[in-house]
């Protein structure tokens, strides 16, 4: 009788197990529950946006390159609507200094200069991308942009600037990103500047939607 | 008190910390494991590796013992078991403010934001005090009693 009720016990517990596991993994995979945010400096648009973008990105991947100039004319037009969330996914086993270059444009973040240094980067993708020593482009772009130097140079090598990325990356993951460029429109994703720029067709009608 | 006081108590202390820890360990379990485990470290007890294998397994033990809490299967044991990482985190809560460390984020709800750790710590305590209730009276409405009283009708 005692080992019936045992066993009957653990029955239940394993279902209750089963179904919070299933229930927290979907979750998971359809980003239902909280977003990261990402740093201030690399967070666009107004905080009560009704559309919001989490994209992922590798600044030596030249689909991302297209697509940030896309993303550039989406933030223009849709100004009031749209927040930007800039996650970096630098995709290292194909791009050896893509880690490198979203630590290098997270220390000109710090200094106010994200945006500026993320475009020298993206336009000058070739000269740094495939290069067989550290680049020296870095410390370059961070010099053209009057950045303090010796707080760059600082900052690329501490350990909170590299954390930071490796949790976007570990976020990147967890989303189920494997390319970039990936987007997270309200929840939807888009892969490429493509399915982003489809995805945008259909903001006129979302706000719409949301406003009513 | 009377018999049905103290049921209707570890009933509401059962349910509120069934429902604090699913929503503790779901808010860890969908972020990046190494958020946590970054907390972790900050708190400076236990090697980097365990506090990411910490961080892999505390938020889905956090979740179930929630889920056993609320539908009352094995009470006493995961009221109890709920109480022993109270205690733990107390305990690392309380080493922390001895020491003066720098914890920004508690990690107790994610790591994004957080209280100080003296505010977790007094959370804590009383959550410490609903696993006691919950430990002590918390039979009422649960698969436990249910499985009883199917028991004894058998």
């Amino acid at each position: 009788m005692k080992v019936r009720k045992i066993l009957r016990k653990l029955l239940m517990a394993a279902m209750l197990v089963f179904l919070s596991t299933l229930g927290t993994l979907l979750c998971r995979q359809f980003s239902i529950g909280p977003q990261r945010p990402s740093p201030a400096f690399r967070t666009f648009g107004p905080a009560n946006a009704r559309i919001r973008i989490y994209e992922f990105t590798d600044f030596a991947c030249p689909a991302c390159r297209t697509a940030n100039a896309h993303m550039k004319d989406l933030l223009r037009v849709y100004k009031d609507s749209v927040r930007l969330n800039f996650k970096h996914y630098p995709l290292s086993t194909v791009h050896p200094w893509s880690f490198d270059a979203a630590a290098s444009a997270d220390c000109a973040g710090r200094q106010g200069k994200f945006t500026e240094y993320a475009d020298l980067l993206f336009e000058n993708q070739q000269n740094w991308a495939f290069a067989k020593e550290q680049p020296k482009e870095f410390l370059e772009y961070a010099k053209k942009l009057k950045l303090d130097l010796s707080a760059f140079e600082k900052c690329a090598d501490e350990e909170t600037t590299l954390r930071q990325i490796k949790l976007d990356i570990a976020e990147g993951d967890i989303k189920g990103v494997n390319s970039t460029p990936t987007f997270f429109v309200n929840g939807k994703r888009a892969v490429g500047a493509g399915q982003l720029l489809d995805l945008a067709k259909r903001f006129d009608n979302l706000l719409k939607e949301l406003k009513n | 008190m009377n018999e049905k006081t103290k049921d209707m108590l570890g009933l509401a202390a059962r349910l509120i910390l069934g429902g604090v820890f699913i929503y503790a360990g779901f808010l860890k379990t969908v972020a990046p494991a190494e958020e946590f485990a970054y907390a972790i470290e900050a708190y400076r007890v236990v090697p980097q590796g365990f506090a990411l294998l910490s961080a892999l397994t505390v938020p889905w033990l956090e979740i179930y013992l929630g889920v056993f809490l609320i539908a009352g299967l094995f009470g006493r044991l995961s009221a109890g078991l709920a109480g022993a990482l109270l205690a733990g985190f107390a305990g690392l809560l309380l080493q922390a403010l001895l020491r003066h460390l720098p914890i920004t984020s508690c990690g107790c709800f994610g790591a994004s934001k957080g209280n100080s750790p003296g505010y977790e710590l007094f959370q804590n305590l009383l959550l410490l005090g609903l696993a006691a209730l919950a430990f002590k009276y918390g039979k009422r409405i649960s698969l436990d009693a249910l499985l009883e009283s199917h028991e004894k009708h058998e």
